[in-house]
């Protein structure tokens, strides 16, 4: 792998001065150099010898028996060299795992929901595969495919979720019911708190289907080797030795027998290429029928209607007690979350909002509902926020309504609310804890901001004022948004545990994944690294040869990073929930220090003295005695010549959450842990076009806190990316579906991704605030963007239309023209 | 560990000589980053496909295949075009510059390069390409462009990472850096 190196380096260090800590300063990445040039190497360039292509066959009901299915034509086409359908897999392998493994239906009865790489009697969703078609290259494959025929008989389905609710349509008839999960949390006393308030505030607030949509789709390369009876699956899954799972059971074999590795190079994916195992399955059951590799690359089509990658979609009745005095007093928070055609992995995206229930307010009596449903449409995966951003979005709604409610000003009402510097650490009512932070400071200098902007910008009154006569009004509401990081792993199965038990059960069986890293001291001196996790172009490669310079008095350019495959690395968590900053600043230090002894070990050995009478600094093991050292590659080389091995170490960083007790409670009962709490207040500077329903954001202004920044310069290209998409959430993107199923949004004709004309200018301010918890002060800092934009570009929308005395204008996501021109014309009559 | 391969093109162009049951081929020869490619391939070849796979240039990536997203962008007679939007057959004689013929033959950056490398405005780099010769075709016409007119330029590629604010500092710094 080539990489470029920092130039900003001074290489030339003074050994009496303190060393500069590369830590801290926004380095360029190291990852540019081949992307730059076009030699770095993603899934889509991956192409073995003798390498057949795949291509699928997919329904284009939304809800339908299949009658039978006719290969044959498909088969004798010159090129195609196998054609696997739904029952080709019955059999000889499993359906994939999936989030809710069985339902209670009315008998008392557990009962199943199976997804199979392939349907086979009943197809579910438009999109979803029914035959994989082997040929010589994509073009034959396609070509092949289309010869496939398959007979349909079409039945009713059910596109929405709250009319999933009713079963009158059900997706799995095994089931009987589209409800297949449910759960009402309460903490603290939510009924009294809203029969002693003044007011009960209630609104509906719904939230459409969007989702990452990296401009990468999904890739996969499966090897099936006979003699070994084990597969090589390059792929570019998210969290692969996490969800590879997913890949081997479906198979039937062992984990150490199904090697998946994902390339360097990720062609983005924001928490959706977790749940891509189905063309994994099916390029690997391909290869093993075949012998040799089989390569599947999505299409643009298939990802957008059928890719198992769509996210949250949410129908939310919110209602808040509150006092005249602008004091919140309770919350109630209930929701839809439509699922589509199956409860695929991230069914927890409906309970990370508890690890943020109140946002940045003290709300102490909350009561939290779900109901999970299914429909006839293509399954959730993760994106970015992971079911926070409704849930924010929906709260600062509440918020907005509340205000009004009172006749307070939003502003004040949020700041009355608002958890003080003094409570920190603050125990949130679902128990997880807030490590830091100021808020109240935080939306004081928003609104600094924003008051600058009264005076003679943007918001100036007179120009506001002459705007609005051309019908161009403009606002603006922030608030103060938190944005929790580093997920436990332990809680994230709370749906497949026994949730009765929980209160009870012990903290001993807690069981949390560590971070693993490697790092080997090489006989030219360079030390390489070694990732347990997957990147997607977060930068982690220049991250860790960062941390690790400091900690070992290298320079970063001394060091390479490489990653780990499924079989070689052990199960951990990765690249997920806003936790590689922290979890690789432990890691780091952990694998460091190991390194060092073991170094100090082989010198102290070399010169026969005992440890202490060495010292390991500035890469080299120093004889305290003589001052003689030993270099990295003396070191190595001495080692090489043994059998211990002592230059090449692995450590496992515990989360950082298992250390710490205040998280006992949340931990023992599976409750969302995350404990770094980033935050942030947003000002877009909105401008509504009263005639068209068209939105315009002026300038963005944010000022934000992910404690301590280990590099500056990817923390603001996070921040500045999550915003983008969080504006295409809040005004673009939306997955419509007909009535009957059909998807509207199958090419980015439809699915409109904002564009350089769409993303306003962004400016942005941070401060520092260290988090307690973590090894560096870092906090987890990568989906805050996405959760807070929508929800202060709603509140912002609210703001500006409040002259024309709309009710919550922006009580649906994505605030599209359409929806904002009916909410005017229906106050116009 | 990750495994390293070297490139192999897939078969895209179509060995006629055995019979007449094949598929309809024509020969094209495309000058791509100044080097002549002469190829048997059927009409229905995407550019983008041919550059990819037969000529094994795999910085020309492909994201969407209907033309929105722009990754593919490569320059086509000077002019940025949408690779997958067309077909090989329709480049027989034109010549074609991607992305890999940018920087120098011992590995020094383009301008343009540089300048997104300095100012953090790739992220996971699969719209890079696109983006780097759209901005190249852009300082063309225009050395020194101003916001709007950088907005006009960079509009038919799709970055989903970076929100676009580092590309503008890129651009701006390649077009100071292509002055000097």
């Amino acid at each position: 792998m080539s990489q470029s190196q920092p130039t900003e380096v001074d290489t030339e260090t003074d050994a009496d001065s303190e060393r500069e800590s590369f830590t801290g300063q926004g380095l360029p990445r190291v990852e540019d150099h081949r992307i730059l040039t076009g030699r770095a190497e993603y899934i889509h360039d991956i192409t073995p010898e003798n390498c057949l292509h795949m291509a699928l066959v997919r329904s284009m009901h939304a809800h339908a028996e299949i009658v039978g299915i006719d290969a044959s034509e498909a088969e004798a086409h010159p090129g195609c060299e196998l054609v696997l359908t739904g029952e080709d897999l019955r059999g000889e392998y499993n359906p994939m795992p999936t989030g809710i493994e069985t339902v209670t239906t009315d008998d008392g009865e557990e009962a199943p929901i199976e997804e199979w790489s392939l349907a086979a009697d009943t197809v579910r969703f438009v999109g979803e595969p029914v035959a994989a078609v082997v040929a010589t290259n994509r073009y034959v494959a396609e070509d092949a495919a289309d010869l496939v025929d398959v007979e349909y008989e079409s039945r009713e389905a059910v596109a929405d979720g709250m009319a999933a609710r009713e079963d009158e349509v059900v997706v799995h008839e095994s089931v009987g019911t589209n409800v297949v999960d449910h759960e009402r949390l309460e903490f603290g006393d939510p009924a009294a708190a809203f029969d002693e308030a003044d007011h009960v505030v209630e609104g509906e607030y719904s939230w459409g289907r969007i989702s990452g949509v990296p401009l990468e789709t999904a890739g996969v390369v499966a090897q099936y080797d006979e003699e070994a009876d084990a597969f090589d699956i390059d792929c570019n899954i998210q969290l692969h030795t996490l969800v590879d799972e997913t890949i081997y059971e479906t198979l039937g074999y062992d984990a150490d027998d199904v090697r998946v590795n994902v390339p360097a190079d990720v062609g983005g994916s924001y928490g959706t290429k977790i749940a891509i195992h189905r063309y994994c399955c099916l390029a690997a059951m391909a290869s093993q029928q075949l012998e040799r590799p089989v390569k599947f690359e999505e299409d643009r089509v298939e990802n957008l209607q059928g890719g198992d990658m769509h996210c949250s979609e949410r129908d939310y009745r919110m209602r808040m007690a509150v006092d005249d005095d602008g004091t919140m007093c309770g919350l109630d928070v209930w929701f839809v979350d439509d699922f589509g055609a199956f409860p695929r992995y991230p069914v927890n995206q409906v309970l990370k909002p508890l690890s943020v229930l109140t946002n940045s307010y003290v709300i102490d009596d909350v009561s939290y509902e779900y109901d999970l449903v299914l429909t006839n449409k293509t399954s959730q995966t993760a994106y970015r926020g992971f079911g926070v951003d409704p849930h924010i979005y929906a709260l600062e709604m509440i918020v907005d309504d509340a205000a009004r409610e009172i006749g307070m000003d939003p502003t004040e009402f949020r700041r009355r609310n608002l958890i003080r510097p003094e409570q920190m650490p603050y125990t949130l009512p679902s128990k997880n804890l807030y490590d830091s932070g100021d808020y109240p400071a935080t939306l004081d200098r928003i609104q600094e901001i924003v008051d600058e902007e009264r005076d003679g910008g943007l918001l100036d009154p007179e120009i506001v004022e002459a705007k609005r006569e051309e019908g161009k009004y403009r606002g603006v509401q922030p608030s103060v948004i938190i944005e929790p990081g580093v997920s436990g792993s332990d809680w994230t199965d709370r749906q497949r545990s026994d949730r009765e038990d929980l209160e009870e059960r012990p903290r001993e069986e807690v069981d949390e994944l560590p971070e693993h890293l490697r790092a080997t001291v090489g006989e030219d001196g360079t030390i390489t690294a070694f990732l347990a996790t997957d990147s997607s172009g977060q930068g982690h490669q220049t991250l860790v040869s960062q941390l690790l310079a400091d900690e070992l008095e290298v320079l970063p350019s001394d060091i390479e990073v490489d990653y780990l495959d499924s079989v070689d690395a052990p199960t951990e968590y990765g690249s997920a929930a806003s936790r590689m900053a922290v979890m690789l600043s432990g890691a780091t230090v952990g694998v460091a220090e190991k390194l060092v002894r073991n170094l100090e070990a082989i010198a102290a050995d070399h010169w026969d003295v005992s440890a202490d009478e060495v010292t390991y600094h500035d890469g080299v093991v120093e004889r305290v005695s003589t001052s003689e050292t030993l270099l990295l590659a003396d070191l190595a080389a001495i080692d090489a010549d043994g059998d211990d091995h002592r230059r090449s170490v692995s450590y496992n960083y515990d989360h950082p959450a298992t250390e710490l007790e205040e998280f006992d409670e949340a931990l023992a009962q599976k409750l969302p842990v995350y404990p770094t709490a980033a935050f942030g207040a947003n000002a877009p500077i909105v401008e509504v076009d009263v005639e068209t329903g068209e939105v315009e954001i002026l300038t963005f202004y944010t000022v934000r806190d992910c404690g301590t920044m280990l590099n500056p310069m990817i923390v603001d290209g996070q921040a500045h990316g999550g915003i983008a998409q969080g504006v295409g959430a809040a005004l673009l993107e939306e997955f419509g579906y007909e009535e009957n199923g059909q998807p509207q949004a199958i090419t980015l004709f439809d699915y409109l991704l904002p564009s350089i004309e769409n993303v306003p200018k962004i400016e942005m301010e941070h401060t520092e605030t260290p988090s307690p918890f973590t090894e560096t002060g870092a906090k987890g800092v990568g989906e805050g963007g996405m959760i807070d934009a929508p929800a202060s570009i709603a509140t912002s929308i609210n703001d500006a239309l409040e002259p024309l005395g709309l009710e919550a204008p922006a009580d649906r996501i994505p605030v599209a023209p359409d929806h904002l021109r009916k909410k005017i014309r229906d106050r116009e009559r | 560990m990750a495994r390293s391969r070297d490139v192999v093109t897939i078969p895209m162009s179509v060995d006629n000589a055995g019979g007449t049951d094949g598929p309809v081929t024509e020969e094209i020869t495309v000058t791509v980053n100044g080097e002549d490619v002469t190829a048997e391939v059927e009409p229905r070849l995407k550019l983008s496909d041919f550059l990819r796979y037969e000529c094994g240039l795999r910085g020309v990536r492909v994201g969407c295949e209907h033309g929105v997203c722009g990754a593919c962008t490569v320059q086509e007679e000077g002019l940025t075009v949408k690779s997958c939007l067309s077909y090989a057959v329709q480049a027989d004689g034109a010549e074609i510059e991607t992305v890999e013929g940018l920087a120098d033959e011992d590995g020094s950056l383009h301008p343009i390069q540089e300048a997104f490398h300095e100012t953090h405005a790739l992220q996971c780099g699969f719209c890079t390409s696109g983006f780097v010769m759209a901005t190249k075709e852009l300082l063309e016409a225009n050395p020194d462009p101003s916001r709007e007119e950088i907005e006009t330029g960079l509009a038919d590629n799709i970055c989903r990472c970076t929100g676009y604010q580092n590309i503008y500092e890129a651009v701006e710094r390649a077009a100071a850096k292509m002055e000097e």
